[in-house]
């Protein structure tokens, strides 16, 4: 009984080597990078040269692609533009993008409808106050992603954001005092946070 | 008149009272902070006793701190675009 009952599961996991290849969603998704084109990030131009690591020994094809040493370096423009103008549309036709905006340098990767409750509170605004963020260095989404060197054009998004208001953190005292010393210090923090909501993430058109 | 960039890249901790002496002339308290010395013989002989410490650049103008404050800061990634009347 046991033995026909092995037979019949070896037989079905043969047939299940035999299937075709995996669907869509199961293949690794590709990647596309972009190069911005302010002026002031032009400076020490990348020359085609560069961009071939140099590290890489070609003639010893028998080193295995994981002991590579060198990091991956930037497209050359031109590359960047081609690749950007082939896919931009094809990321931009998927239904969910995110984000990674940058908000004083902190990275925040987000998409539409998501909460950001910023680690300090931002002077000035009020709830209600929409905020337009342009600092990113990735976009993406199911499938493809585009990767700024270091920041995404900000002509290709738009990203705006919300305040919903200010939370605090529960009171924390802290008691300040010294070993064989009896007075102590009674020190209080109650520390403010601006909560955000990522109220819009649109792609645009792509304009040459 | 050009200057000298000059930011302490290495501590002074564990060594002589002299070249602390050469920090203190230079006006370099603490590491990473980054004064201006016109370019002179003087200033030049200050930076080569303290040279494996030091990271030097050639500038044309110092700046202020104030000035040097704003190089680091990031930028704030974000506008008001549509304020609530208040």
């Amino acid at each position: 009984m046991s033995r026909s009952l092995l037979r019949s599961v070896l037989e079905f996991r043969t047939s299940l080597t035999r299937l075709p290849s995996p669907p869509a969603f199961l293949l690794p998704s590709r990647s596309l990078s972009t190069t911005p084109t302010l002026p002031q990030n032009v400076a020490p131009a990348r020359s085609p040269s560069q961009t071939i690591p140099a590290s890489i020994p070609q003639s010893t094809p028998t080193t295995p692609s994981r002991f590579q040493k060198s990091a991956p370096t930037a497209p050359s423009p031109t590359e960047a533009a081609e690749s950007l103008a082939q896919l931009f549309p094809l990321l931009r036709a998927q239904p969910r993008h995110y984000i990674t905006a940058h908000i004083h340098g902190f990275p925040y990767l987000v998409t539409e409808g998501d909460q950001i409750r910023l680690p300090f509170k931002m002077p000035g605004v009020v709830p209600g106050d929409v905020l337009r963020l342009d600092r990113a260095s990735v976009l993406g989404s199911r499938d493809y992603t585009l990767k700024g060197t270091p920041w995404i054009d900000s002509a290709l998004f738009e990203c705006r954001a919300t305040v919903l208001g200010t939370e605090s953190e529960p009171m924390r005292i802290k008691i300040k005092t010294k070993r064989r010393n009896r007075r102590s210090q009674r020190v209080t923090s109650k520390h403010k946070y601006t909560i955000l909501r990522v109220s819009e993430l649109k792609l645009l058109e792509p304009t040459a | 008149m050009s200057y000298f960039r000059i930011t302490l890249h290495r501590s002074a901790i564990g060594l002589p009272q002299r070249t602390r002496g050469v920090l203190a002339a230079l006006g370099l308290r603490k590491r990473c902070q980054t004064v201006f010395q016109p370019v002179t013989p003087d200033s030049a002989g200050m930076i080569m006793k303290v040279k494996e410490l030091v990271i030097v650049k050639e500038v044309a103008q110092p700046l202020t701190t104030k000035e040097l404050r704003a190089e680091r800061r990031p930028e704030p990634g974000f506008w008001v675009e549509r304020a609530v009347p208040r």
